[in-house]
């Protein structure tokens, strides 16, 4: 036994540094490697299968199963915070499900409208500091992201002359109201070159009027392009195949490297985008999920409208 | 959506040494080899090589079926993936025709995955057996036979039934023999 503990752990006491559990995991032979790692708590998918369809876990609150329903075909660039983290190691079903009903509960409450990146906000947050206890900021969303209850966005403005970004989260209960004041979009899918342009590209009023769109017209495209300032920046710009940025006048040295570094056989690559990205059953499905659900929350809405007016008559 | 665990990663595929571009390092050379794989695949239903570019190579084979099956070949991103993954053009037809139609209905993975035995000596690498499913060619593995219901079998059967019950019958009088004997002493 003794020169059994011995080989298990043999850089202990030969290192003057405290290893941590990788470290000596690292170091064991390979046929303990397995044991001493820790394991996941994991479920086969026949066995979540089997238990779904079990007569135990036929729940009578449950909403019943989703029916096939005309989803509209740009309804995941709308609300693209609905769809799970592809990576399926950080998965979980149950908790991505409860998730989507916290944030339906959260719908509810709150308006949170279609934008996209491009698209000018204004958002206003419970404030305990500030003398009327919020606080309203207007600027270009440059960034949207994150996956269920964590999603954000990100706003930019300039404000006396300094640059300001703020990152919101969109279910985040200390947000009072979410107003789009121009809805549109860009060509490009991160504004962050912003940060290199003139100021004047991304300054916006706060007491801008907001700018209504046709109901039943496409989301208005801004091709506009910007033109940024000269060298030194904060990323590399021309590496980044950018639609919305004017020549960026440079020396040939930096286009030739862009080529050299430049991947274009990625797009290619189907399972690199099958990793990355939620596949289209799945995503059909929770979307069908997303439309009903909203269908659903809308009448509600109107019927507490109704009642409202009646009181107030 | 995949059928069958694929890996969380992509493997590293050493790199390639192709006739006409030369060698080929990185991640394109690993594309340009899975290439010539997947277009092996839809040629000959049934191709043979390392286990583990047997199995990068099924994961695209089945994405390019599945993105066929479901855009269609009036769909301009699908066409440019067959036009990039299938080297020889006339498969095109092929995806579109045969194995479109093939597979449209399936609920399972569309292809086969064996692990071929270690030739020694040789390189010692661990070869496999990749196929499409609904392909031409005999069953890698052997078929079993279902011999239950040969005669010798069902014979054997009755036998070995005949003498379970008999054994058992034994059983039970030793049992009540045995209690008797004790009631009475």
């Amino acid at each position: 036994m003794a020169s059994y503990s011995r080989r298990i752990l043999p850089c202990f006491w030969k290192t003057t540094k405290l290893l941590t559990f990788e470290d000596s995991a690292r170091r064991v032979p390979c046929r303990y490697h397995q044991e001493l790692l820790p394991t996941r708590n994991y479920l086969l998918p026949e066995t979540v299968e089997e238990h779904r369809k079990s007569e135990l876990s036929k729940h009578p609150e449950l909403p019943p199963s989703i029916t096939s329903e005309n989803v509209p075909a740009d309804f995941r660039f709308v609300y693209p915070e609905f769809l799970p983290d592809p990576q399926y190691d950080r998965r979980d079903s149950i908790r991505e499900r409860l998730e989507r009903e916290d944030m339906y509960r959260r719908r509810a409450v709150i308006d949170i409208p279609e934008f996209y990146v491009g698209s000018i906000m204004a958002v206003t947050v419970s404030d305990q500091y500030s003398p009327n206890k919020e606080n309203r900021f207007v600027g270009i969303c440059i960034d949207r992201g994150g996956v269920g209850l964590r999603a954000f966005f990100i706003l930019r403005n300039v404000v006396d002359g300094q640059g300001i970004e703020i990152m919101y989260e969109m279910y985040n209960p200390t947000l009072q109201s979410i107003q789009v004041l121009k809805l549109e979009k860009r060509v490009d899918d991160k504004l962050y070159y912003l940060r290199d342009a003139p100021q004047e590209y991304s300054t916006f009023p706060f007491d801008m009027d907001p700018i209504p769109v046709p109901k039943g017209s496409t989301v208005p495209v801004n091709k506009m392009k910007v033109q940024l300032n000269p060298r030194p920046w904060l990323e590399r710009w021309e590496r980044q195949d950018l639609q919305g940025v004017e020549d960026l006048k440079l020396e040939q040295r930096f286009y030739d490297k862009a080529a050299k570094v430049a991947k274009p056989w990625e797009k290619y690559d189907l399972m690199k985008w099958y990793r990355e990205n939620t596949n289209e059953e799945e995503r059909d499905s929770i979307m069908q999920e997303v439309h009903q659900r909203k269908r659903l929350t809308d009448i509600e809405k109107s019927k507490r409208k109704t009642k409202l007016a009646e009181r107030k008559r | 959506m995949l059928r069958f665990p694929y890996r969380a990663r992509p493997r590293k595929m050493s790199r390639q040494r192709l006739p006409e571009e030369g060698i080929i390092v990185g991640q394109e050379g690993r594309l340009q080899r899975l290439r010539q794989l997947v277009t092996g695949l839809v040629r000959y239903e049934r191709i043979e090589t390392v286990y583990q570019h047997c199995d990068e190579t099924r994961g695209y084979a089945e994405r390019l079926i599945h993105t066929a099956i479901r855009n269609g070949d009036q769909h301009q991103h699908t066409m440019e993936m067959a036009d990039y993954w299938l080297n020889e053009k006339d498969l095109i037809y092929k995806l579109f025709d045969v194995l479109v139609p093939r597979y449209q209905n399936y609920s399972s993975a569309f292809t086969n995955i064996y692990r071929t035995p270690i030739v020694y000596p040789g390189r010692g690498t661990e070869m496999g057996i990749l196929e499409l499913k609904g392909n031409p060619w005999p069953d890698v593995l052997p078929k079993q036979r279902d011999n239950r219901y040969v005669i010798s079998n069902v014979l054997l059967q009755a036998a070995r039934k005949d003498y379970n019950t008999s054994k058992e019958s034994r059983k039970t009088k030793n049992e009540l023999n045995s209690s008797s004997e004790n009631s009475e002493t």
